[in-house]
């Protein structure tokens, strides 16, 4: 009796849950525990300055000013500057190669090969792969040495390291696997029947690519941009070692400011970077509000 | 429970009052932090390991020495010189619950000290047999003293620090000896975009205002405890020489110190000692060289301190062992060849690397090293890693950094 009474009450709460009468509150009530509430917090902060090692308790516009007049807020639209462009880099270089992998590559052996070098860059640690470029870009590196060697240039070229350059060409390698493995994914889910009909209705291959494969691959673009362009932005290894201090980027600032156990200030930075990202999601669900908005492009997937 | 402000196990207190509040939220959790930190109380008693945390250099190359000296092992784990970040791993991220010794650049006792992180030394513990004889130039003072006296730590090696050079491409005399400017490194036609400082505000931004302070480019009055307003001063004028391409590059750690020195990315470099060291055992005997300025140093000493976790351990015998250990002339001997650092009870490094045999040009080594510290103390120096104004400086660097 008993045990039919609680396998009834189990079965209820899950025909409630599967019809979402629950699942909306339980998620909206977890999403504002561990989203909403420290990200409230954050903005608190920094609202608050330290003095001492100690923040002190004393709401003003202090951090705020100082984030203003000290150029921190550079640094951020630096760090949105260079990760928005090296992900655009990123999304030209990999989509071409992802869908030849998914489509094109023949060989199960070489894109099997292929996939395992991509995954090369998860395994190693970035600051090792990243220090030896400085042996090779240095004023007394392999190719300074080798454009003197060979009469192109008398001197060494000394932008080929700690420029903004040299960050921008660090990053190339790290993140180029993040942006590939998405679409790829998403490419191999394309049915070749779409293509065929695609070719018997006459499109050409230019066609075929604009109106077929790249929507179908829109769902790979994004989730690409994202695990491309997110973790960029805390990027501070690449930006040190290539930069050589040069070029400020957020992660290395926030270090900055936690070194002196400024939380106000570092919230302010990440507050900064989240209104900003906030707008840019906004301007994307603008852009994409004829196609039934963001989560609209991931109805390709059904197909 | 009230906790009293005074009460010295403050900073140890934080980790259970999480767990007691892990305990309210879920039972399990609580009990598997408190067998960890158990666990980790039982290793620290059980073993003779020495678990160090702290500044790099103050590392033996070969930490076999010590085990043969004192049937101790040490496990290291090695930091820059960023005090920010050492006193955040010590308050914040409570480091102390897995090590046995700090060591870092005195000033830290300042704050931490009072505030609980730091055991004060039993200078009566029967294994710190050499305290009695340690000079009181070395044992009290700015490195291991608050200013009422308390003893937060026990002296390791000193030094007074400028920069690096490659003697030919600075123009200067390549015997060593010669006095450098720091005009070299901050404001000279010759080693435009060929210096790099510090990315570390603590320490680049009062050389720089030493430099100023010196030339009258700005009314300082400290220039390791700049005013608000001193540090404005600062950030400007540093702009300005970064503007002009003086700065090849900021570098941030030892190993960067090194590379960029010995692989002539640039002509001069503010550094530490060791560093040169490193370049010359690679490069060759004294083709860097270590500057002996014009102006004075930043003089520095780091100290070994004993975190408040550790009385709750039973190795308590084993730290203070490991610390006459650094008063001893075996640490002494291999600090002054191998870093080229001074330190307290030299005659025993003298007396050490006699008896062990060394040739006589290594056992002259060690004791010059004493007398180059000395000469260089003679010249003016500053010496203050606490500054009023840490977070004024902090953000002027800041501004610096992103002109």
């Amino acid at each position: 009796m008993a045990n039919a009474l609680v396998s009834r009450s189990i079965r209820t709460w899950y025909t409630q849950a599967a019809s979402g009468r629950w699942t909306v509150p339980t998620f909206i009530i977890v999403w504002t525990v561990v989203v909403i509430v420290p990200l409230f917090l954050l903005l608190l902060y920094s609202f608050l300055e330290t003095k001492g090692f100690k923040v002190v308790w004393d709401p003003s516009f202090h951090t705020w000013d100082r984030f203003f007049e000290t150029g921190r807020w550079t640094v951020a639209m630096r760090t949105l500057r260079i990760a928005i462009g090296m992900t655009v880099i990123e999304l030209v270089l990999a989509f071409p190669f992802a869908l030849w992998l998914a489509k094109g590559c023949r060989s199960q052996g070489l894109k099997a090969i292929l996939l395992t070098l991509l995954t090369i860059p998860f395994f190693l640690d970035l600051s090792s792969r990243t220090i030896i470029w400085r042996a090779l870009l240095g004023s007394n590196g392999v190719v300074n040495t080798v454009l003197m060697e060979l009469g192109i240039t008398s001197e060494p070229v000394e932008w080929l390291i700690f420029t903004e350059f040299s960050v921008f060409f660090g990053l190339a390698a790290p993140y180029f696997a993040t942006m590939v493995f998405p679409i790829f994914l998403v490419a191999t889910l394309i049915d070749d029947e779409y293509l065929d009909a695609s070719r018997d209705l006459g499109a050409n291959p230019l066609q075929s690519l604009f109106l077929v494969i790249v929507p179908l691959c829109l769902p790979g673009v994004i989730a690409g941009v994202v695990f491309t362009m997110v973790p960029m932005m805390g990027e501070w290894v690449v930006p040190q070692l290539m930069g050589g201090g040069k070029v400020n980027m957020i992660g290395r600032s926030t270090e900055d400011a936690l070194s002196t156990l400024n939380y106000p200030t570092a919230a302010s930075l990440s507050a900064f970077v989240l209104a900003i990202l906030v707008v840019l999601l906004a301007a994307l669900t603008l852009l994409t509000r004829r196609r039934g908005g963001i989560a609209g492009l991931f109805e390709a997937l059904k197909l | 429970m009230t906790q009293r402000e005074d009460d010295p196990r403050i900073g140890a207190l934080t980790r259970r009052d999480m767990l007691k509040t892990g305990a309210a939220a879920g039972v399990s959790v609580a009990v598997a932090g408190g067998l960890s930190v158990g666990m980790t109380q039982v290793a620290h008693a059980a073993s003779d390991t020495i678990r160090g945390y702290g500044t790099t250099t103050v590392q033996l190359k070969d930490w076999s020495l010590f085990n043969k000296s004192t049937g101790l092992t040490m496990e290291f784990t090695p930091t820059d010189a960023n005090m920010g970040n050492f006193m955040r791993d010590v308050t914040v991220n409570e480091v102390g619950d897995t090590h046995d010794l700090f060591f870092t650049d005195g000033g830290t006792q300042y704050k931490l000290g009072p505030e609980g992180f730091y055991l004060i030394i039993d200078e009566q513990h029967p294994e710190l047999v050499l305290w009695e004889r340690t000079s009181d130039n070395y044992k009290r003072g700015y490195i291991t003293q608050t200013p009422d006296g308390t003893q937060y730590g026990v002296p390791m090696v000193n030094n007074a620090d400028s920069f690096g050079y490659w003697p030919e491409a600075i123009g200067v005399n390549p015997n060593g000896l010669e006095e450098v400017s720091w005009q070299k490194l901050f404001e000279n036609e010759d080693t435009l975009n060929r210096a790099s400082i510090d990315r570390n505000w603590l320490l680049t931004m009062p050389e720089v205002a030493f430099y100023m302070q010196v030339y009258g480019k700005a009314e300082i009055v400290d220039n390791a405890n700049l005013t608000p307003e001193e540090a404005k001063a600062v950030g400007d004028w540093a702009i300005e020489r970064k503007q002009a391409g003086q700065f090849r590059t900021f570098h941030t750690g030892f190993e960067e110190q090194v590379q960029l020195l010995g692989n002539r990315e640039v002509d001069i470099i503010n550094c530490w000692e060791p560093a040169t060291k490193n370049v010359n055992a690679e490069a060759g005997a004294d083709v860097v060289r270590y500057a002996y300025t014009v102006e004075g140093y930043f003089k520095w000493g780091i100290g070994a301190y004993i975190p408040t976790q550790a009385a709750d351990r039973d190795n308590l015998d084993n730290i203070y062992k490991t610390l006459n250990y650094f008063l001893d002339g075996e640490y002494r001997a291999f600090q002054a060849i191998e870093r080229g650092y001074g330190g307290p009870n030299l005659d025993l490094g003298v007396k050490y690397a006699e008896e062990v045999g060394w040739p006589a040009d290594q056992v002259a080594a060690v004791d010059a090293v004493q007398k180059k510290v000395d000469t260089k103390y003679e010249k003016p120096f500053w010496e203050n890693l606490n500054p009023d104004h840490q977070e004024s400086m902090e953000e002027e660097w800041q501004r610096f950094l992103n002109a």
